[in-house]
């Protein structure tokens, strides 16, 4: 008995291997329904649990692969401009272009962004796609970014006059000075001063303020002041003063203490003094190591010894200012506003040649040797200014900065990294090959001097080489926080773009929209099935029941395929596979049509079914391959509006087919029964052939 | 058993007038292009609540520089905004322009296209030879299938009747779209071409059944070739309007619950595939016969 069991399930008779083919379909339609329909499996499967302590397994989720049109999206057409390159690299910089844009949007966090290249009509293009993405006009802007890394050393090549230039230099300079002259003799002469400059000045500054420089301080203009400080007020200066650059004539108007402006009573002064500094180790900078105790107790020692002839030397010793043992602390002339809160307190009231006490600011402890004292005076300045042509004027500003071949196309990486010292956020860089022997050439040629680091011909870090650096490394430190300096690192791992590219082309779809359109559409397409299903029963009665099981196996079928592929699911995507169940019931009504006629000959139901088949087939074959045909030719369309909707309906033609024959045959079959090989009638023969 | 053939001047005639009427049509409205085609800008945006007057959304846009600025109101919420092609910049100042003077009352952009010339007259050209080719594939295609078939005439004049019958469907769904461009405003887009690939597709494949019949009724049949035409034509017939009616079912339902977006490319395809059920049973193969018996 075993026996018989076990040779009918390996060698299954006829019906046997109907039945067999049969639990095949219906254990792939379940799995495959379990991918379909994943989340709404394991919710029952957690219900269960819960309920029951039923414990089964679940499916990992897979969803769904939306286009743009149906979660929202943005896809964009650049244009390369390949005018700059020759023909035969265009291809090379296109991909160049693809690789450095693929880079930026993979910032993006766009899941599966789509970067093509395509050449069409003579034009190079890159066709970005970014679905989901809720600032286009931020991504559009990265993209279209062509960050510029360049590194620069001094200019050192001065351009000299030539003998033409110096004689037609001299020659104007002679006009300027006759002029300059005749305004002079008219002064002498009586004429008013601010109608002479009025008249004669050439400067521009000088012109726009009438002749009038207002009121000056020794510390706004220290120039200005030397020259008027002992004429009397209402005098001229009665020589041409011959600057570098003009030639001036001024007079003083007005001459003043200058007090505060919020209290007329309270004269400024300005003081000179000298300090001693002393760091200690909560200073950022600090390198002499002292705890804060120990500097303090340290300049109190100090203090005790100092006095106004032995400060110099003192300072020499022991001041930690950066280059102030070389300038012996002296601070020069200051006036108020000028110097930390703390020290302005001390030094102002401070007798003059005396020592202070010990001042603490964010910089140190401080010693404060006040050497003199003045009242601020303010004087007010009128000036008759003739420009003299200079060597500016004919050879125009030159460079300061000279091009090196080091550039952004020599990086390695960027990384965002934090100062050791002060954990400012920096870049730093690395380079390939290349540019460390470049890198290391500029270095060493450049011991001392500074090397300015330019993106997009902005000089952003302009450090000063202290020795030759043979590793490859650069540090860009510049005053940038966390986020600016991640912007910066990314945009300068993503390089240079190859060549300048234009946004042609952009469709941008609205998140609602596509959430609005996916509604719709699935709405549409079960509408659509639900309608089918109807009139297929109605018409064909039991066969198109049977009609309706294998179009559920097929919906089931080609749903799993587009999340297994994944197939992106766009809008006319969802037309293409609700068009194909419409064909894919084509199939199903040609084999029904046929088994009727054959019924309806008289033939028995079996043979009927297998003739029905058989002739059916060609039909559905070859209108298939032509609608097959159309597809691939749409697949070629770029478009992906196009292309979703080839690819959906050409998938869903296939898979027609091969349920038409392989379950609509089997169910059928099954059929093929004593019971139902009686009633024809119910597969559209008619109950009379039968009795023939 | 139907006179199909028997009447098939009827049906020539009927046809021809159709596609003499269409050809008028384009000729003297032409079809109402899309930005896909001619370049341009397309801003769908909808308010949240209150929704302004075309004159004022006019008024407020007065400020950003836009040439054939068009606006309509679409649904209950939503404004329809065409200009011409734009950079991105201009996208936004026309944004923020609607915003400012709008306050508070905020407004969700719901799509925004900007398409630039070349790819237009790039996308005229391409549709026009992916069309040709799949007028080219279909003849070869069956050509092919009927190779065996040569009498009474040849495989290939299947191909060539069959591209006749797709060229009445496409000519006269290209009509009824002239029509429609000039009445109701419906714009001719990419999906539209390929609308009309499919309908090339599916008419095909409903004439293909029909030819499949011929030939194998042609081996076994002692009636003359009229009569196993139209005996093969009846045997068909049921199947052809089955298949369209389920396949416009689906469709109509796309039609009334599909949405906006793609209205006129399902629109497209539902005419298209009720005419090439039409052509396939009523032209195509009468077609056959005339061709024959003009041999004779």
């Amino acid at each position: 008995m075993s026996e018989n069991i076990i040779s009918r399930i390996l060698k299954p008779g006829v019906r046997g291997k109907i039945w067999r083919t049969f639990i095949v379909i219906i254990i792939i339609t379940f799995g495959l329904s379990m991918i379909d329909g994943s989340s709404y499996y394991d919710k029952s499967a957690d219900y269960l649990e819960g309920k029951f302590g039923i414990s089964l397994p679940r499916v990992e989720p897979i969803p769904f692969k939306l286009g743009l049109d149906l979660q929202g999206g943005t896809h964009l057409v650049y244009k390369a401009d390949m005018s700059l390159i020759d023909d035969g690299d265009a291809g090379a910089a296109l991909e160049g272009v693809r690789d450095v844009i693929e880079r930026r949007v993979n910032v993006f966090g766009v899941s599966e962004p789509v970067v093509q290249t395509n050449i069409s009509g003579g034009e190079h293009r890159i066709i970005v796609e970014l679905a989901g993405i809720t600032d286009v006009n931020e991504a559009i802007q990265q993209i279209g970014e062509t960050p510029l890394l360049e590194f620069k050393e001094e200019e050192t090549e001065i351009r000299e006059l030539t003998e033409e230039e110096k004689v037609q230099i001299e020659a104007e300079n002679a006009v300027a000075k006759e002029k300059a002259e005749e305004a002079l003799s008219k002064i002498k002469d009586g004429s008013d001063f601010i109608e002479i400059s009025k008249e004669y000045s050439t400067d521009e500054n000088i012109k726009i303020a009438g002749g009038n420089l207002d009121y000056v301080t020794n510390l706004d203009d220290q120039r200005t002041v030397s020259l008027v400080e002992n004429l009397e007020v209402g005098a001229y200066t009665e020589e041409l003063i011959d600057a570098p650059s003009a030639y001036e004539i001024y007079k003083l108007e007005d001459k003043k203490e200058k007090t505060n402006p919020f209290d007329e009573n309270d004269v400024e002064k300005e003081v000179k003094a000298s300090h001693l500094l002393l760091c200690h180790n909560e200073v950022a900078g600090c390198e002499d190591g002292l705890s804060k105790d120990e500097a303090y107790t340290k300049i109190k020692e100090i203090k005790e010894t100092a006095t106004p002839s032995n400060f110099v030397s003192l300072v020499k010793e022991y001041t930690t200012e950066p280059g102030g043992a070389d300038r012996e602390g002296t601070l020069g002339w200051f006036s108020k506003g000028m110097m930390v809160t703390p020290f302005e307190d001390t030094v102002f009231p401070q007798e003059v040649g005396t020592i202070s006490f010990v001042v603490e600011t964010q910089f140190g402890y401080h010693l404060i040797y006040k050497e003199d004292e003045r009242t601020t005076f303010e004087y007010k300045v009128s000036v008759v200014k003739i420009n003299k042509t200079t060597e500016l004027d004919i050879i125009g500003p030159q460079a300061e900065w000279r091009n090196t071949e080091l550039t952004g196309k020599n990086l390695e990486r960027a990384t965002v990294s934090f100062n050791p010292s002060d954990n400012s956020p920096e870049v730093s860089l690395e380079f390939d090959s290349e540019g460390t022997d470049l890198f290391a050439d500029i270095t060493e040629r450049n011991i001392g001097k500074p090397v300015a680091i330019f993106l997009d011909a902005y000089p952003i870090s302009i450090p000063t080489v202290n020795e030759r650096i043979p590793s490859g490394r650069a540090v860009i430190s510049g005053s940038f926080n966390v986020v600016d300096a991640k912007l910066l690192a990314q945009r300068l791992n993503a390089g240079a773009l190859p060549v300048p590219i234009e946004l042609i082309s952009q469709q941008t779809v609205g998140p609602s929209l596509g959430k609005i359109s996916l509604m719709e559409s699935l709405k549409a397409g079960l509408a659509g099935l639900i309608l089918v299903a109807i009139f297929m029963i109605l018409y064909y009665r039991l066969s198109g029941v049977l009609a309706v099981f294998s179009l559920t196996i097929y919906g089931i079928l080609v749903l799993a395929i587009f999340k297994l592929w994944p197939v992106t699911l766009t809008l006319s995507g969802m037309a293409g596979f609700i068009l194909s169940i419409g064909m894919a019931v084509d199939a199903n009504v040609l084999i029904f049509e046929r088994l009727k006629e054959e019924l309806r000959r008289g033939n028995p139901y079996n043979l009927a079914l297998d003739e029905a088949f058989k002739k059916a087939w060609p039909s559905i074959r070859d209108g298939n391959v032509s609608t097959l045909i159309t597809c691939f030719i749409l697949i070629q369309f770029s478009t992906s509006v196009v292309k979703g909707f080839a690819i959906t309906l050409g998938l869903g033609v296939t898979m027609s087919m091969l349920t038409a024959v392989v379950v609509t045959k089997n169910f059928s079959k099954i059929l093929d029964t004593e019971f139902f090989g009686k009633r024809p009638w119910l597969f559209g023969g008619r109950q009379l052939t039968n009795k023939k | 058993m139907y006179k199909i053939i028997q009447n098939r001047k009827i049906w020539l005639s009927i046809s021809s007038l159709f596609v003499v009427i269409s050809l008028v049509l384009l000729l003297s409205f032409g079809l109402k292009l899309g930005i896909d085609f001619t370049g341009g800008s397309i801003l769908e945006i909808r308010y949240d609540e209150s929704i302004p007057s075309v004159a004022e959304v006019q008024d407020r846009l007065s400020s950003v520089e836009l040439s054939s600025l068009v606006i309509q109101p679409v649904g209950a919420d939503g404004m329809l905004l065409r200009f011409q092609e734009i950079s991105e910049e201009k996208h936004q100042e026309v944004i923020s322009a609607l915003k400012n003077i709008e306050g508070e009352i905020s407004f969700e952009e719901m799509r925004f296209e900007a398409v630039g010339p070349s790819i237009g007259q790039e996308l005229k050209k391409k549709s026009i030879y992916a069309t040709l080719l799949v007028l080219l594939a279909i003849v070869a295609y069956i050509a092919w299938v009927f190779r065996r078939v040569s009498k009474p005439i040849a495989s290939w004049k299947y191909g060539i009747v069959a591209n006749i019958a797709l060229f009445h469907d496409v000519i006269i769904t290209l009509g009824v779209f002239a029509i429609l461009g000039k009445y109701f405003g419906v714009e001719i887009n990419t999906p539209f071409v390929a609308a009309i690939l499919t309908v090339l597709g599916y008419s095909v494949n409903d004439t293909i059944v029909v030819f499949d019949r011929i030939r194998e009724n042609l081996p076994i049949s002692d009636a003359d070739f009229e009569d196993t035409v139209n005996k093969s034509v009846n045997q068909t017939v049921t199947r052809s309007i089955n298949t369209s009616m389920t396949t416009l079912l689906v469709l109509v339902s796309v039609l009334i619950f599909g949405g906006e977006t793609i209205r006129s490319f399902v629109l497209a395809l539902t005419i298209g595939i009720g005419i090439g059920t039409y052509s396939s049973i009523f032209l195509a193969s009468p077609l056959l016969v005339v061709w024959e018996r003009f041999r004779k």
